[in-house]
């Protein structure tokens, strides 16, 4: 007992000071809507007793801020007698939300990205789900692969709120300047493509070193990077099969990191017009609207290799603490935001795409050129998870892989060397 | 102790004492002791904290890890490296910048207050105001090619990251020990320089051969905070590359790791054992550093 309190103060003020780092980093956090909101409804409780549920989660720009409290304040005025107080996350979302499950501090609904998923679950902070799933709910109405990512142990554990996929941005302009008609179809012509788009200041194609980014190249010829939980990464198949990234950029000399170029991230290589070509998710069309809406561009599914269509998808549930004092109403606020129509509001931003199959038909996004290819891509996309010791194995492989693909040594030394530190830090 | 016997009087008066001192005893057992003692029992247990709270006695098998896990390998590397270039630059930047604060130029207080700023500024703060005039179109690169300078990738080259972080960490620290130089030096007796002139001591032999010894318990004391805090490095390195250490394990520095096991891969048994190394080496260090002093004492 004793052991536990002490060890509870000591979480505590680790994540204070954890807070402290974090605020100073960042300098930016959105907490201040969950008051505003929890006091306008205090006059309509009606007969049923005012309950508050805490809702933890990240928000990437004002934009997506603005729906998404739109779809809380949806909610609202469907349950007056529930208040909803978000919290956002600014910075280093796992390590804070692990450190506020192990003090006891959680939220009651959060943010649980598919790729983190199984070691929460594992660890047994989550509350599983199926119990409180009726029948009015329509589960069936989900794409199998993202809910799948929940699923564990026969049990589901979150409902994905949305998903995001990658597809290829291209500059136009710089394409109508080489003489290019049409957009690349296969790996080998997007090669080709990007030699020709390759000038003194700018690169064909801009690469993005995740593993995350490259998981489905990287699997593309049959290799698989993960085997029971383990690095996998000195497969021949998987080292052929990413072997020409580098190459694009150290022998070819046709693309480039954001980080060669100096930019923070994809978006920001690719708006600045120094890559002509780019794999990126659909969050880049808002930015591009908002921040270099004079570049003319067109996205189309990512170039076939091996005669196969391939993408990524990105996943993120709402989540229930299993530790929640208020399980009924965490539910009926989990049960709008990922029904019909709390998806509907929240998707219809954009910013992300919905899980449902209805929503997405209702929200017709299969006719928009821009947003078609991500649409195509949900249905034979690789969604980002695996298993518990994914987050470790990504961030080895990053770390080594960096350093073949800046040529500091081969692919093969690296995925050996990478494989070898996963693996070892795996241990349990 | 049996041999002791206590009067009634003397009793009370202890009783009285540590009453008196019980705040601060209640203060330090609880944020320092306890704290001590719990990371130490942390240090030999397998401690799962997420869901099922669990600790499982696991001996030294923390510490044996140690030794088969490059990347703390790696980490205590690049601490050292860190601490052997960064403790001799910031020492010797800091007296030379003290001496000639102390020469009894025109300006002079402006001058101790704009030397002083850095450390006034918060680290973070420092780290953002660097991380842009590092990139690769920023301020540095734009100066250094203007004259005909090779320019660096300073953030996103492994072989260049940490001395980037170097020459933050020596710009910001150094001040705050020029300080310390220049209370010291104003204890120096001006007749050992008199003296020293009539002997026919030129600037730079008085410096050498009065200044600097006079100076040296107070060289230790930067010495040794210099290392302390060194060793200890973690803000930097872990706002410079996002928490990862990275590129390529470049700034992954021992602090950094402990945090990641702790934080990330939610394995805090070993993260204490981390952190009770890093003590033990932080204490060697600092006791290697007295020893040599000690012995070349000369006054």
């Amino acid at each position: 007992m004793k052991k536990t309190t002490l060890r509870k103060s000591m979480g505590i003020t680790a994540f204070l000071l954890s807070g402290v780092v974090l605020t100073a980093c960042g300098g930016n956090n959105g907490n201040s809507n969950g008051e505003s909101t929890a006091e306008s409804n205090n006059g309509s409780s009606g007969d049923q007793e005012e309950v508050t549920v805490r809702l933890t989660g990240w928000q990437s720009s004002p934009t997506e801020q603005r729906y998404f409290e739109e779809t809380i304040d949806a909610f609202e005025e469907a349950n007056p007698h529930i208040n909803v107080e978000v919290d956002t996350i600014a910075d280093q979302y796992m390590d804070v939300l692990r450190t506020r499950l192990i003090g006891g501090e959680a939220a009651d609904v959060f943010f649980l990205d598919a790729f983190e998923a199984p070691g929460l679950i594992e660890a047994g902070v989550v509350e599983p789900l199926d119990d409180y799933v009726t029948d009015e709910f329509n589960i069936d109405d989900f794409e199998d692969p993202l809910i799948d990512a929940f699923r564990r142990e026969d049990q589901l554990w979150g409902l994905p709120k949305d998903t995001s996929t990658l597809a290829l941005f291209y500059n136009k302009e710089h394409f109508e300047e080489a003489g290019i008609e049409s957009p690349p179809e296969t790996w080998e012509e997007m090669e080709e493509t990007a030699e020709e788009l390759t000038t003194g200041d700018r690169y064909g194609f801009g690469i993005v070193t995740d593993l995350a980014r490259l998981h489905f190249i990287a699997e593309s010829q049959g290799g698989e990077v993960a085997v029971d939980n383990q690095a996998n990464f000195t497969d021949p198949d998987v080292i052929n099969a990413l072997q020409p990234i580098i190459d694009m950029r150290n022998e070819k000399e046709i693309g480039a990191s954001p980080a060669d170029v100096g930019a923070e991230w994809g978006g920001d290589m690719f708006g600045t017009e120094r890559a002509s070509m780019i794999i990126e998710g659909n969050w880049m069309i808002e930015f591009m609207e908002d921040a270099f809406p004079e570049v003319d561009y067109g996205v189309v599914e990512i170039p076939k290799i091996e005669e196969e269509r391939s993408t990524m998808a990105y996943t993120v549930s709402y989540s229930m603490n299993a530790a929640s004092e208020k399980k009924e109403e965490a539910w009926q606020l989990i049960e709008f935001l990922t029904g019909e129509e709390g998806m509907e509001t929240w998707t219809s931003s954009g910013l992300a795409l919905p899980s449902r199959q209805s929503v997405a038909e209702s929200l017709d996004y299969t006719d928009d050129e821009i947003y078609a290819p991500f649409m195509e891509g949900a249905s034979y996309a690789t969604v980002w998870a695996d298993d518990t010791n994914l987050p470790i194995i990504n961030s080895n492989f990053e770390n080594q892989f960096s350093s073949a693909f800046l040529g500091d040594q081969s692919l093969e030394e690296a995925m050996e060397e990478a494989e070898r530190t996963a693996n070892n830090e795996i241990q349990d | 102790m049996a041999k002791w016997k206590l009067s009634k009087s003397q009793l009370r008066d202890a009783g009285q004492g540590y009453l008196f001192m019980s705040p601060t005893i209640f203060t330090i057992v609880v944020f320092l002791i306890g704290p001590i003692i719990f990371a130490l029992y942390l240090a030999f247990n397998n401690v799962n904290l997420l869901g099922d709270t669990s600790f499982d006695f696991v001996g030294f098998d923390n510490f044996t890890r140690m030794a088969t896990d490059d990347r703390a390998i790696i980490a205590l590397q690049n601490t050292a490296f860190y601490v052997v270039i960064v403790v001799p630059t910031q020492t010797i930047l800091a007296l030379v910048l003290a001496a000639t604060l102390n020469a009894g130029m025109k300006g002079e207080k402006w001058f101790r207050v704009i030397y002083f700023l850095p450390t006034l500024t918060s680290s973070a703060v420092l780290v953002m105001i660097f991380m842009w005039m590092y990139r690769p179109d920023g301020l540095i690169n734009t100066i250094l090619g203007s004259v005909g300078l090779p320019t660096y990738n300073w953030m996103n080259d492994p072989s260049v990251a940490l001395i980037s972080i170097m020459i933050m960490n020596i710009w910001a620290t150094a001040p705050m020990f020029m300080v310390i130089y220049l209370a010291a030096l104003q204890d120096i007796s001006e007749s050992l320089y008199e003296a020293a002139e009539l002997d026919g001591a030129s600037a730079v032999q008085k410096f050498w051969y009065v200044t600097v010894p006079l100076l040296r318990p107070v060289t230790g004391f930067v010495v040794i905070i210099g290392v302390i805090g060194t060793f200890q490095l973690f803000d930097q390195s872990y706002m410079f590359s996002g928490g990862s250490g990275g590129p390529n394990n470049s700034t992954l520095t021992v602090v950094l790791l402990i945090y990641q096991y702790a934080f990330s891969n939610n394995q805090m048994g070993y993260a204490a054992a981390l952190a009770v190394s890093l003590a033990l080496i932080i204490l060697v260090a600092t006791l290697i550093q007295r020893k040599l002093q000690k012995d070349e004492q000369v006054y």
